[in-house]
């Protein structure tokens, strides 16, 4: 099974900016709100959120600077 | 005409199923935090619209597709249809904890939720909620049942994608500003090929800049339900709240300059963010409205700045530059959280009457077209102002000079010059008479001299212009009738930016035989 055939992983990839980055930060962003609702604040859901926001800032510079 | 009602019917069948599915979906809220009284309400809340969309769909199957004009009356009826029964959870949720669920605890009744049980106020806060205003009829929204408060919350979201998708899919014409926005779209090399792959691309990137909105806001300090739905209504610029005091609850200087990007990201146009995402940050500065959205906020914020701190209230140049950019870009950006209330400072409406009347213009321009932001938008008032420059330096020139005039790159001649500048002139027009229409019927009706005149003019820009700051008129009990009547046409004309309500009266009115 490919992960095109998956429902909601299909309809992110068909939509949107045609990039496998930002795709994957959208697909994971649920499970990053729902380890902090589960963790709470801790220093590791801390630094999941930082490396989500960092990874989505930095990816869209680096886009822009490539293009 | 029976073709058009036939057309009308049927997409007004789907989005009232639609609706049916997000009360569905929400079902999730109440079992998770243990509302199981709310339950039932939202079950019969979600049914009623899915049943009347369903027939109404299944009737109306075969109807022709839709053109401008169904376009436009499904837009207003659709709007309006959904404030009506997005009030459902509001009300038989209010009622619910009145009289109480057999077999099911409730929660002792609250002033606040009991204000629900006025049909008149459940409407109010459902019809606030999709045209993302933020105007509320609670008095204390943190004793609402979290139900109520993600209810509020997912409605001005969902609100937010869809005057998105309002604006650049649906009302695509010159002068609205997205005939501008598909030209920019079109410098990419992916051009949508359809409304469908269009919209499924907004929520795309709603979805993904609302996860980093909630993440950026947990971050900063707020709790993560709070983080969840301001990040929602942030975005969205809508300005609900879960708090009393809005965001001037947390009292968080990190908590306020987070919120200002989220706000400036519902309030840029979504093509431009599509190119942005893509890699194109020229775009940032290239696209006109976008520049000005940053340009105008800017100019905006340092007068307010300017007034707070050298003419009062506020005594340090730090406590005038956080209230006052945070108040300018809330209210530009139309979302309306506020910052400045007694609580912890000034209240918005005991500033000097010149610091609120630049929050009022601020209000009164609004954001970019083909954003989740109300007003008049940039590109309109923009428009204006070059057109009437054009018109103006029109006489140094001699009668046989082709003049062209320039908007976003794009070099009109003078029959598309003409249109635009009507386009723009017609809807600021309209807007600027149903914005004194409305403040005459409040000062008619509110007390006299409890409010002044910058108070009322504040809080009717703020109805209109889908923008929820309030100089404290607004509220269940302070807020006459014919007010709260008046207000949800506001919200209403505000949020589909007056055309199309006015083609669906003069519709109804003509078929009626009121109107020849």
């Amino acid at each position: 099974m490919k992960s095109r055939d998956i429902p909601v992983v299909s309809a992110v990839l068909e939509a949107g900016a045609d990039d496998r980055v930002f795709d994957s930060l959208l697909l994971t962003g649920p499970l990053v709100i729902g380890l902090i609702v589960v963790l709470g604040r801790s220093l590791v859901t801390e630094a999941v959120a930082i490396a989500y926001i960092a990874a989505f800032v930095g990816y869209t510079l680096y886009r822009g600077v490539r293009t | 005409m029976n073709g058009a009602v036939a057309t009308v019917g049927r997409d007004l069948g789907r989005i009232l199923e639609a609706l049916g599915g997000l009360m569905l979906i929400s079902l999730v809220v109440p079992i998770v935090w243990g509302e199981y009284f709310a339950l039932p309400a939202l079950l019969v809340s979600a049914l009623v619209p899915l049943g009347i969309g369903w027939v109404l769909y299944r009737r109306f199957e075969g109807a022709e597709a839709p053109g401008r004009f169904h376009g436009m009356i499904v837009a207003a009826s659709g709007w309006f249809s959904v404030g009506i029964f997005g009030s459902l959870p509001f009300l038989l949720i209010a009622w619910s904890v009145q009289l109480g669920v057999p077999g099911f605890s409730t929660p002792a009744q609250t002033a606040t939720l009991a204000a629900f049980t006025e049909p008149l106020n459940a409407i109010f806060e459902s019809m606030s909620g999709f045209t993302g205003t933020g105007l509320t009829m609670t008095d204390n929204e943190e004793v609402l049942p979290r139900t109520l408060q993600w209810w509020r919350t997912f409605s001005e979201w969902v609100g937010g994608v869809g005057v998105i998708v309002l604006t650049t899919a649906i009302l695509s014409r010159p002068g609205s500003g997205s005939l501008t926005l598909y030209e920019s779209e079109a410098r990419s090399k992916k051009i949508h090929p359809s409304i469908v792959s269009t919209v499924r691309t907004i929520w795309w990137i709603f979805i993904l800049f609302t996860f980093g909105s909630i993440l950026a806001l947990w971050l900063a300090g707020m709790p993560i339900w709070g983080a969840i739905n301001h990040g929602m209504t942030g975005l969205a610029t809508g300005g609900f709240s879960i708090t009393d005091n809005s965001i001037a609850t947390y009292d968080s200087v990190a908590i306020d300059f987070v919120l200002i990007p989220i706000m400036l990201l519902g309030s840029i146009a979504f093509p431009v963010h599509y190119l942005i995402l893509q890699g194109d940050l020229r775009n940032f500065y290239s696209d006109l409205q976008t520049r000005w959205v940053f340009g105008y906020m800017g100019i905006g914020s340092a007068l307010l700045w300017g007034f707070l701190y050298f003419v009062g209230p506020y005594e340090t140049p730090f406590a005038a530059l956080r209230y006052g950019l945070f108040q300018f870009v809330s209210a530009a950006t139309c979302t309306g959280f506020q910052t400045a209330v007694d609580a912890t400072n000034i209240a918005l409406g005991r500033w000097p009457s010149y610091a609120q009347l630049t929050v009022t213009f601020g209000m009164f321009v609004g954001g970019a077209a083909g954003s989740t932001a109300g007003g008049i938008k940039l590109i309109r008032g923009l428009t204006l102002v070059k057109g009437i420059r054009h018109q103006i330096a029109d006489v140094f020139y001699p009668e046989s000079a082709v003049r062209r005039l320039e908007i976003n790159n794009r070099r009109l001649n003078e029959e598309e010059a003409s249109r635009e500048f009507m386009e723009a002139a017609i809807i600021v027009v309209l807007w600027s008479t149903f914005l004194v229409l409305g403040t005459f019927l409040l000062l008619l009706t509110l007390p006299s001299g409890e409010y002044s005149l910058a108070n009322v003019l504040f809080e009717v820009a703020s109805a209109q212009g889908n923008v929820g700051l309030s100089s404290g008129i607004t509220g269940p009990d302070s807020l006459p009738t014919i007010g709260k009547i008046a207000f949800l046409f506001h919200m209403w004309i505000g949020r589909l930016e007056i055309i199309p309500v006015l083609v669906m009266l003069r519709t109804i009115f003509k078929r009626g035989g009121v109107y020849r």
